[in-house]
């Protein structure tokens, strides 16, 4: 099928009102979680993945899509207002919004965060379509020794969500890892981890595991200290962003988008150190480098800029590969599997409607985006006026039916509160989710891959490294581990 | 909870954990079948691998306990609005068990009524009239959208059927 006939394909799929529709409404739903501290881009993801099942494919992927890209971006009016980051992603944003905000300038950072945010989307999206047909035509060389490699790439790539302590980070993909091979066993079909209940055999449900580890424990947190939350919003203020101010921070929002579309690539790195890495050039190449951390507006820019250019290239080993690019691309492949759909190099052969029509809503996202930016910069005071004391509740509510939705299972339910409980112990131990939730997704693959390719050469190990791309996945790994020792001895030796 | 005390206990407890999965949980909870003549491929491989690595990883933080610091961490141990949290925490659990008893037999709406009250009196709600709104119409509308829009067959309970 030529470029033509694809795109026109995708154009077929996506030309209607619900998938336009869906597309905004996901915005506006992302906007809103990611403006409220404690909910996040992840949460309002998953609270929204089990409204998806009953509609098409495409109209259900474009909602989460639009949740993700609103929540990206509604996690900086928080940070600038409240100086509390809806989104891990929007704390470099704090930086400088906050000290705007403090000097009543709140609408000016939050006009240049929209912006910013914008052409970031928009550059994303481009690498997206340029790079993920590439990447998946390449990736279709790929057997089991290469997807191993891959994975296990992947998997290292865990120490950039493991926050300050590797070793935690570590613990948590194995906790993850070990709860994956719950069910029956790949190749054999025995029972692992069962106890003879059916309900187990299949595995346990990835949503419940994800809501139960992502919105539960803050439910819980909740009861901890129902009053932890309470703050003070700040004014917007009367000066508003301009077309000068952006022509100014230009630069580092280019910059700010390559960092992002470079960072968001590569599997588990995310959008937050893509923000502080974005912050820091600016802050490096900057005529007004002595005002950042005190309320530069370039220095939002950059790191807005950073934060949402990876929001497309998320998707690129996502689609490509059919390895989740960060933690809200691992729910969003829940949609795909909900809907009979196995993101990967497959997918640009059979289903290639499919991905030309996320490619056209993904960039109609970035109009989207701006418009519901605008109104919500200006009606964020009605959003942080939802009292969170019946927020969480009706969080809780929409979790137990959501998780019920997905095989009408009352038992999902009782995983889902368990992990919550799994959850909210983690966070009191300072052991970071996100390595938890990528390492339960990779893992039976990761498994699958390593028995494939062990069947295949009767058990001997050198079918792990047949080949230049095993070679080239080895040697990233290697770098990477060698890369996360050097960093360790510097931070001892501080 | 000072780093060094988080460090020791998870480092502890993993040990402890891969100890339990090695000599017990794997060996009877894992089912091998008896003609697998190499253990790579054998059902309990990768069980006995991640329950090797969790083992390592436990120890690599004991031995990072021993260089933490020993102040408190505020992160680690979030401020108690009262000296209720821990009852709460109890509270909490208590109606999620419930919930699990309840939803087969009250059914999920009215399940949910009951909960979305309790937590957010749990939550010592300011708004007890929003509160009780919300809890008989965010149910119903979620009843609505999964029941009649996306087909699901939603648990109806023995006593009061929704149409």
């Amino acid at each position: 099928m030529s470029f033509i006939d694809s795109l026109m394909a995708g154009l077929s799929l996506v030309a209607s009102v619900e998938a336009f529709l869906a597309l905004f409404v996901g915005i506006v739903i992302g906007v809103i979680g990611g403006a409220i501290p404690g909910l996040s881009a992840t949460m309002a993801v998953a609270l929204t993945l089990p409204f998806t099942f009953s509609m098409q494919p495409i109209t259900g992927i474009l909602l989460l899509l639009g949740v993700y890209k609103g929540g990206i971006f509604g996690g900086c009016i928080p940070a600038i207002l409240i100086k509390t980051p809806g989104t891990p992603a929007s704390s470099a944003t704090i930086l400088d919004g906050h000290p705007m905000a403090e000097r009543g300038e709140a609408g000016r950072a939050l006009g240049m965060a929209l912006w910013a945010s914008c052409t970031a989307d928009l550059v994303s999206n481009l690498a997206l379509i340029l790079f993920a047909g590439w990447l998946a035509s390449f990736a279709l060389n790929f057997g089991p020794p290469e997807f191993f490699a891959l994975i296990l790439f992947s998997l290292t790539i865990i120490a950039g969500v493991s926050g300050d302590s590797l070793l935690r980070g570590a613990l948590s993909a194995l906790l993850g890892l070990m709860l994956a091979t719950v069910g029956l066993d790949l190749v054999y079909g025995t029972n692992r981890f069962t106890f003879g209940d059916p309900n187990m055999m299949g595995g346990l449900n990835f949503i419940a595991v994800l809501i139960g580890l992502f919105a539960i424990p803050e439910i819980i947190a909740m009861a901890w200290n129902p009053t932890a939350h309470l703050g003070k919003a700040r004014a917007l203020g009367n000066a508003k962003v301009t077309i000068k101010d952006y022509i100014g921070s230009f630069r580092s929002i280019i910059r700010g988008s390559l960092i992002g579309v470079f960072l968001g690539s590569i599997p588990g790195i995310g959008a937050a150190p893509s923000a502080f890495l974005s912050y820091s050039e600016a802050r490096r190449k900057s005529k007004n480098k002595a005002n950042f951390g005190k309320g530069e507006i370039e220095g939002v820019a950059a790191s807005e800029a950073g934060n949402n250019g990876v929001a497309g290239a998320t998707l690129i080993p996502l689609l490509a590969l059919g390895v989740p690019g960060d933690v809200i691309t691992a729910i969003i492949i829940g949609a795909f599997m909900v809907h009979g759909l196995q993101p990967g190099p497959m997918m640009f052969i059979l289903n290639v409607d499919i991905i030309y029509g996320l490619f056209i809503g993904l960039i109609v996202s970035s109009v989207f985006l701006f418009i519901v930016g605008s109104v919500a910069i200006k009606g964020f005071r009605f959003v942080a006026d939802v009292p969170k004391r019946i927020l969480m509740p009706a969080v809780l509510i929409l979790c137990i039916y959501g998780v019920f939705a997905v095989n009408n299972n009352i038992f999902d339910v009782g995983v889902m509160f368990a992990m919550g409980w799994v959850g909210y112990a983690m966070m009191r131990y300072r052991i970071p989710a996100a390595p938890f939730l990528i390492a339960f997704i990779l893992g039976p693959l990761l498994e699958d891959n390593f028995r494939q390719s062990m069947l295949m050469s009767g058990s001997d190990p050198s079918i792990l490294l047949r080949g230049p791309i095993t070679w080239f996945f080895w040697a990233m790994t290697l770098l990477t581990i060698a890369a996360i020792g050097r960093a360790i001895a510097r931070k001892q030796a501080v | 909870m000072s780093p060094k005390t988080i460090q020791f206990q998870l480092g502890l407890g993993a040990c402890l954990a891969a100890a339990f999965l090695v000599l017990w949980a794997i060996p009877n909870w894992v089912s091998s079948p008896s003609n697998v003549s190499n253990i790579v491929l054998a059902p309990v491989f990768w069980p006995y691998a991640l329950s090797g690595i969790t083992g390592l990883v436990g120890l690599g933080l004991l031995l990072a306990a021993r260089g933490a610091s020993s102040a408190p961490d505020a992160e680690a141990e979030p401020a108690a609005a009262d000296g209720l949290s821990w009852m709460r925490l109890g509270a909490l659990a208590i109606i999620m068990v419930a919930t699990m008893f309840a939803l087969p037999r009250l059914g999920m709406v009215w399940t949910a009524m009951i909960v979305f009250v309790l937590t957010a009196f749990l939550f010592r709600t300011r708004h007890p009239l929003t509160a009780l709104i919300c809890a008989v119409v965010i149910p119903l509308a979620l009843y609505l959208f999964f029941a009649k829009v996306a087909g699901v067959a939603i648990p109806q309970g023995i006593f009061v059927r929704l149409p």
